[in-house]
């Protein structure tokens, strides 16, 4: 009798631990519509989900309208026009790159365009298409998808602070 | 009473007076205890605090009052006193997630906190100073605040109209018109279409019974190994349009006999060219030439088909129409055949252009369809049904008319049932108990109601008469956001002034282009005037944009260089007199007012204004990293080779200037050009011509 009742008890908990695991493995698998403007998955490693913040998702969105096409390796259309071009764009993720650029930097760069600032003129100037609140949207979405991650600078002294 | 023992009386009442004047002092003190210790107090003490610790101490409290702080919007009936405890909620240096809650800033959003308070997106209790009645249900209170994933919610209560900026609200808008959910129910913004489902008034000329039986079981051909369908890889799940209805195997037996007896016109076989019908037999490269010619009209624009690469099934196509992988096995082949020569013979309401049609061509795409589009064990599993029965076809019809199809679907002669499913334009001002629970294990609240609704209606009410969709949790959540959003009309909201209605446009032309224009269907795949589909350019300045010539030697055979774009053009086969006719009034009509074309002439370009065009096109604004030449440059803008014969001078011109004034979502960036050079970009441009009949053009969007 009691061989039996063991045997069942292992049976029972086997089953319970598969289907543990099973329900484990389908909900980790990432939703991309679910996790659409809200969220971007690292472009290191798709398993891991950076959730974004309103202006990090409007960031997103202007990115994905324009800048996509230049600095990422896949775009919505499929192919990118990044390797088309000497010198190559740097990616939008690529932190070893933009996370030493300050803000001030990088708002120039796009609104002015890469020869304003004595990088290549293949990088036109968005200064009168995009409004200012999307350029920064944009910055705060590199930052967020920086990759090794971004650490902003301290915060300023109390000098800047008093009114 | 002697006088001696008056006095300890006195003593001795003096006690009961003391005691009791404690107690009445102690009462008394209830009262301003109470007031001195309610929370927003405390929260208030704790931001002097709080501020204190912080470096920008004085900024931090320069607008600091010891009160209730309110913010009053009389027109959108709204009092607000989230900010007395969210003190912090617009100072900058308080956006670190480490500031503790209350007290962190709210993060940048385009409208100003301090204008418009917390609730008109939040929801909740705007009037409540305590924390609980402010953010959750309450005996006195229904309103609980919005859970965060459902915010854009509130974005749709006065921006009626697409917004960029809410994709989720967007989306779920998007899926609510194309679900065909005003059928049943009143919405908020949707209007209703036309048609919703297909005219079955002749559908048992086309499908068969047992087609029909194995479709109103399980609404789906295609299905991967793990029950999903992809689509260009960016839908996992390609809901079709048709939900489930949970029919019973007598009703599916009855449903599907009355329809397949639905035949009001037969089918008359169309004859074919003797010699072509020959030629097949004769020749078995024919079968691969129909596979050819229907790759060659882009059927795949609009359509879809399965196909597996790598152990994986995905389906590639547009999906304006049905997907096509197994349609020979679903449709009678003379209907087939009936329908590519006339697809509104049939189906009036049809958004499948007409093509123009050779013999050959049609039998040869026919027969491709006919052999390879099929699956000889689709409908295996069902049951043989044989010809119907009048008990059958009678309760098939009570059916139809019960289980709300008629909703969506037209049988002439069969009146529908009106008003078939709740109104719901104003559900998201809906309050618990106006919500019918019922027994169910649902937690009492709006968010609650609307997820487990549209999740599954029999978990609200058994009884329900709502059939079963099959959402993915993104979809979901964007129907729900969509449908919390629909809080009523203007008036009874009070909101008078502060909405931005949705904008509404049609664009009827009249005369020859007219009967073309519904022929080809422009309006599916292009935007004329604010009206039409959103796959292909919009066509509304395509008059100052492209030459007469361009325009014609494009309808006739339409192609793309741009390597990005997936959907092309269908090959309609238009004769040259139609391309002539749809030209001249696409040249003559579909104009701006910011280009005048007379206004530039390309003969006035001298040799030195092309040199230095070139010079700044090449080196200045290196244009080449987006647009091609010749076989150099980038893919991201349109290639040029041949801009000198697509386009009209005068709209370059204009280009330069503004590219948004003429195309408001293109991503070409505006420049500051000097008027020199922008004369000297167009004359250089304007000499790029290629001759030859390999000729670019741009069938690209904006994108």
């Amino acid at each position: 009798m009691k061989p039996k009742l063991i045997i069942a008890l292992l049976l029972v908990a086997c089953a319970s631990l598969t289907t543990a695991c099973h329900k484990r493995l389908a909900t980790e698998k990432p939703d991309p519509l679910s996790h659409a403007y809200d969220s971007e998955p690292d472009w290191n490693d798709p398993q891991r989900v950076i959730p974004l913040n309103y202006q990090q998702a409007q960031g997103k969105r202007v990115f994905y309208h324009y800048c996509v096409w230049c600095h990422a390796d896949s775009t919505p259309a499929g192919p990118s026009n990044r390797s088309n071009l000497n010198p190559m764009p740097p990616l939008a993720s690529d932190g070893s790159v933009l996370n030493s650029l300050s803000d001030d930097l990088l708002r120039n760069t796009i609104a002015l365009g890469g020869s304003a600032v004595g990088k290549s003129a293949l990088m036109p100037p968005w200064g009168n298409t995009l409004k200012q609140d999307d350029i920064k949207a944009v910055i705060t979405f590199y930052r967020a998808i920086a990759q090794p991650p971004y650490q902003p600078p301290a915060r300023p002294g109390p000098q800047y602070s008093v009114r | 009473m002697l006088p001696e023992e008056m006095g300890k009386v006195t003593k001795r009442f003096r006690w009961a007076f003391a005691a009791s004047s404690v107690v009445f002092l102690a009462v008394l003190a209830v009262s301003p205890v109470r007031e001195h210790l309610r929370s927003w107090k405390r929260y208030e003490r704790d931001y002097v605090r709080f501020a204190q610790t912080r470096p920008d101490t004085k900024r931090l409290l320069a607008d600091f009052r010891f009160e209730i702080s309110q913010i009053w919007i009389p027109k959108m009936d709204v009092v607000d006193r989230c900010t007395t405890c969210h003190q912090g909620i617009t100072e900058l240096s308080l956006q670190d997630s480490t500031v503790p809650q209350p007290f962190r800033a709210h993060p940048p959003i385009p409208h100003q906190v301090r204008d418009w308070g917390c609730v008109i997106c939040h929801r909740g209790q705007g009037l409540a100073t305590e924390v609980r009645d402010a953010h959750e249900t309450t005996l006195a209170w229904e309103q609980p605040i919005l859970p965060v994933e459902y915010i854009q919610a509130s974005c749709g209560v006065c921006h009626r109209s697409e917004l960029r900026e809410a994709p989720r609200l967007d989306r779920g808008r998007e899926i609510l018109a194309r679900l065909n959910c005003v059928g049943c129910h009143r919405l908020q913004g949707v209007e209703r279409p036309a048609m919703l489902g297909p005219d079955l008034t002749n559908i048992g000329s086309k499908v068969s019974r047992a087609w029909i039986y194995k479709w109103l079981k399980a609404p789906r051909t295609i299905t991967a190994s793990d029950g999903s369908t992809e689509v260009n890889g960016y839908e996992n799940e390609d809901e079709p349009r048709m939900p489930k209805f949970r029919l019973s195997e007598s009703e599916l037996v009855a449903l599907s006999g009355y329809l397949s007896t639905l035949q009001s016109q037969k089918i008359q076989p169309y004859k074919f060219d003797p010699r072509v019908v020959a030629a097949w037999e004769k020749r078995p490269d024919l079968l691969e030439q129909g596979e050819t010619r229907f790759r060659q009209m882009f059927c795949t624009t609009c359509h879809s088909l399965a196909v597996t690469r790598a152990g994986e099934t995905k389906l590639i196509g547009g999906d304006i129409g049905p997907e096509l992988t197994k349609v020979a096995s679903k449709v009678n082949p003379d209907w087939l055949v009936a329908w590519l020569r006339n697809p509104q013979e049939y189906l009036p309401h049809a958004e499948m252009a007409r093509y123009r049609w050779s013999d050959q061509d049609l039998f040869t795409v026919t027969r491709y369809i006919e052999e390879k589009l099929t699956d000889p064990s689709l409908l295996s599993d069902v049951p043989s049904l044989g010809a119907p029965n009048p008990t059958e076809i009678q309760q098939g019809k009570r059916l139809f008319l019960e289980k709300g199809c008629g909703s969506c679907h037209v049988i002439q002669r069969v009146a529908p049932q009106s008003d078939y499913g709740p109104d719901l334009s104003s559900l998201g001002r809906k309050t618990i108990s106006q919500l019918e629970f019922g027994n169910s294990k649902i937690p009492r609240t709006l968010v609650a109601y609307i997820e487990a609704k549209v999740t599954s209606p029999l978990s609200v009410n058994a009884a329900a008469r709502m059939p079963q969709y099959a959402l993915n949790a993104g979809d979901l959540a964007a129907i729900t956001t969509a449908l919390l959003s629909m809080t009523g009309s203007s008036e009874q909201a009070g909101l008078e002034g502060l909405i931005l209605p949705s904008q509404h446009a049609t664009f009827r032309p009249a005369g020859a282009f007219a009967e073309l224009y519904e022929r080809y269907k422009c309006y599916v795949c292009h935007r004329f005037n604010g009206y039409g589909g959103t796959l292909a350019p919009d066509l509304t300045f395509e008059g100052s944009r492209a030459q007469h010539k361009w325009i014609v030697d494009f309808l006739k055979n339409p192609q793309t260089l741009r390597p990005t774009l997936t959907f092309r053009m269908p090959q309609f086969n238009i004769p040259t007199e139609e391309a002539t006719v749809l030209a001249d009034y696409l040249t003559m009509v579909m104009q701006t007012p910011n280009v005048n074309l007379a206004g530039t002439d390309a003969k006035a370009f001298t040799p030195q204004m092309i040199s230095l065009g070139k010079q700044l096109y090449d080196v200045k604004y290196q244009c080449q990293s987006c647009h091609t030449i010749g076989s150099t440059g980038g893919y991201v803008g349109p290639n040029l080779t041949n801009v000198g014969n697509w386009m009209n001078p005068a709209w370059v011109e204009e280009w330069l200037k503004d590219p948004q004034s003429l195309v408001p979502d293109s991503i070409e960036p505006r420049r500051s050009f000097s008027d020199e050079e922008r004369t000297a970009l167009t004359a250089y441009l304007m000499t790029l011509k290629q001759s030859g009949s390999a000729r670019p053009a741009s069938a690209g969007r904006g994108q």
